[in-house]
């Protein structure tokens, strides 16, 4: 019975596609692994691209729609090109690609506290353990984070429509990354509209938007209110808190890839079994 | 609408293509490939490997290891565990243990252009040229598993060099199917004796295959409605490229796919690419291993 009533969902565009989703040709996806500064990106560009309408947690399901939270029926009403957000590994339908990469190592302390938050785990849940279901890429459906991560380089990095933006270098300077995004979108290069962009989407404006507007929000609705969506939005806060045994953990697991990224390694001595050399020329497709 | 009613019907039936909806159990095989890329053949080894009572053949192959994008949700959730499962799909996390095979994409299209005209997506006037174009833009009819590259190197680097993965080459596998075999016996944890493992590549062999083809062909689900004209088990040699395709054919699948084409250590001839270490990831030393 619980079947028929799925498949009729279905039959009527009522359930959330997800990786489902029918893709336009024109559609532009913002792509990170969660909790990778994802919703940040998504406010970036909602403002970006919309200035008439400031993006805000009521309306930025419409703006930068998410197969996951709305149906299959409203996302095929939306209005072209559409700008969706995604956590998906590497799908060969998506042509227009935006990309957020953050340290594994700040993505995992993230997710700790975002599954508290939504009462996956508890709060006395050990950390170590936590990582190494991270590491296993139990903690997602999405794929490990270096799955999902290197299946878009892989497939993706230095070819037409698709640009790889770092989180750190978004926190760096974000008008510079969101200049990269405007031209990526062939938007003009308006320095005054992307200041604008990235004033109304800043942590402190998410934050005062979070206090106000969580509950209508379909991420953090009916989750704990003590912890917040919008976290510290730094870099480099594992150093701190995650434990030296966490830290080996993931380097252990994705040294190559971190390495290709540029997230300097605590300990550079004891890289992983996985051969960067294979890596390195199909990233960089260098011809000499 | 009433494609609407059907999809629903068939949903409640279980008769929905698995596909990328098929649940995954935690000891399910993969075995996957591009299409046209020595899957079937794979498919008859380990059949053979893992049925020594039961010689594989096409109309029991979809019982012993089922193509999950052929076969219903229902039907494969029927079959018992431990199961070994065809795919062509790119990368895909939930797949548990994965066999991946790889094949020089230059004599991938060649196969490829056959099989589309077998399954009449293309007429024989098709120019060859225009098809390769279509492969390497992503334009095939049958484009759900990605370009060549795009699931070659998903699953390469996704996965390579980690436990559960093992990635064989359709050309090691022709010249040294005993040692590659020994490699899918490992795999699966299977005692193989000289004597069993002459009866597996007696009974996948491309003779026996094309013979079972003749006579079993209008039923299996790849073949059944196809041109019976061009044959599914074709040539089953590699190298085919060289006399059959142009050089500008060739120039364009190089220029797309180079850099991983060189490093499975296929060698390119329209341009040249500078690696200093070719490494064939699933063979090479760990690091680990390397520092003894």
């Amino acid at each position: 019975m619980q079947k028929l009533i799925r498949g009729t969902r279905r039959a009527l565009g009522l359930h959330h596609p997800g990786r489902n989703l029918d893709v336009w040709p024109d559609d532009i996806f913002l792509i990170s692994y969660p909790k990778s500064g994802n919703t940040w990106t998504r406010f970036l560009v909602a403002n970006l691209a919309y200035p008439d309408t400031p993006a805000d947690f009521s309306n930025i399901n419409t703006l930068t729609p998410d197969p996951e939270a709305l149906s299959k029926r409203e996302l095929a009403r939306l209005p072209r090109p559409r700008i969706l957000k995604s956590h998906q590994y590497f799908d060969p339908r998506y042509k227009q690609v935006i990309y957020v990469v953050r340290d594994p190592r700040d993505v995992a302390l993230s997710q700790f506290h975002f599954h508290r938050k939504r009462k996956v785990i508890g709060d006395d849940y050990p950390i170590e353990r936590f990582i190494a279901r991270f590491v296993a890429g139990e903690t997602s459906p999405y794929g490990s984070w270096g799955e999902n991560v290197v299946s878009w380089l892989a497939t993706r990095q230095n070819r037409p429509g698709f640009l790889l933006l770092r989180y750190e270098d978004m926190l760096e300077d974000a008008a510079r990354e969101l200049a990269k995004v405007a031209a990526f979108l062939e938007l003009p290069p308006d320095a005054g509209r992307i200041q604008n962009a990235v004033a109304r989407s800043s942590a402190d404006q998410m934050r005062k938007m979070e206090q106000t507007q969580a509950h209508l929000w379909s991420s953090t609705k009916s989750t704990r209110q003590d912890v917040p969506f919008v976290r510290s939005a730094k870099a480099g806060g594992w150093r701190e808190s995650l434990p030296d045994s966490a830290v080996g953990q993931l380097e252990a697991a994705w040294s190559h890839l971190m390495v290709y990224l540029r997230y300097e390694l605590r300990f550079p001595e004891r890289t992983s079994n996985f051969d960067s050399r294979f890596l390195e020329p199909i990233l960089s497709g260098t011809v000499r | 609408m009433i494609y609407g009613i059907k999809r629903v019907l068939r949903y409640t039936f279980g008769r929905d293509i698995a596909g990328r909806t098929l649940a995954v159990r935690p000891d399910d095989t993969f075995i996957v490939s591009y299409p046209r890329s020595g899957n079937t053949w794979t498919r008859f080894l380990v059949a053979n490997l893992l049925h020594p009572e039961e010689p594989a053949s096409f109309n029991n192959i979809e019982r012993l290891v089922p193509d999950s994008e052929a076969q219903s949700s229902r039907y494969m959730r029927s079959l018992p565990s431990p199961r070994t499962i065809k795919s062509h799909s790119y990368f895909e996390p939930r797949y548990p243990r994965v066999i991946y095979i790889v094949r020089d994409p230059r004599d991938v299209v060649l196969s490829y252009y056959d099989f589309s005209r077998k399954y009449r997506h293309i007429d024989d006037a098709y120019p060859l040229a225009r098809y390769v174009s279509d492969c390497v833009r992503g334009r095939l009819n049958s484009a759900d598993w990605g370009t060549w590259g795009e699931n070659v190197a998903s699953w390469a680097f996704a996965r390579a060099a980690r436990p559960g993965f093992l990635l064989l080459r359709y050309e090691d596998m022709k010249a040294e199917t005993g040692r590659e075999l020994q490699r899918l016996a490992d795999f699966y944890g299977i005692e193989l004796t000289p004597e069993r493992a002459a009866a597996v590549i007696e009974r996948s062999s491309a003779e026996r295959m094309r013979e079972l083809e003749k006579t079993e062909g209008k039923d299996w689900v790849s073949t059944r409605n196809k041109r019976s004209d061009i044959p599914f088990v074709r040539t089953a040699t590699s190298g085919g490229w060289r006399t059959k395709l142009a050089a500008e054919a060739v120039a364009e699948i190089e220029a797309a796919w180079g850099p991983i084409m060189a490093q499975l250590g296929y060698e390119l001839v329209t341009r040249k690419l500078e690696i200093t270490e070719p490494v064939f990831a699933a063979t090479a030393p760990t690091r680990a291993e390397s520092r003894g």
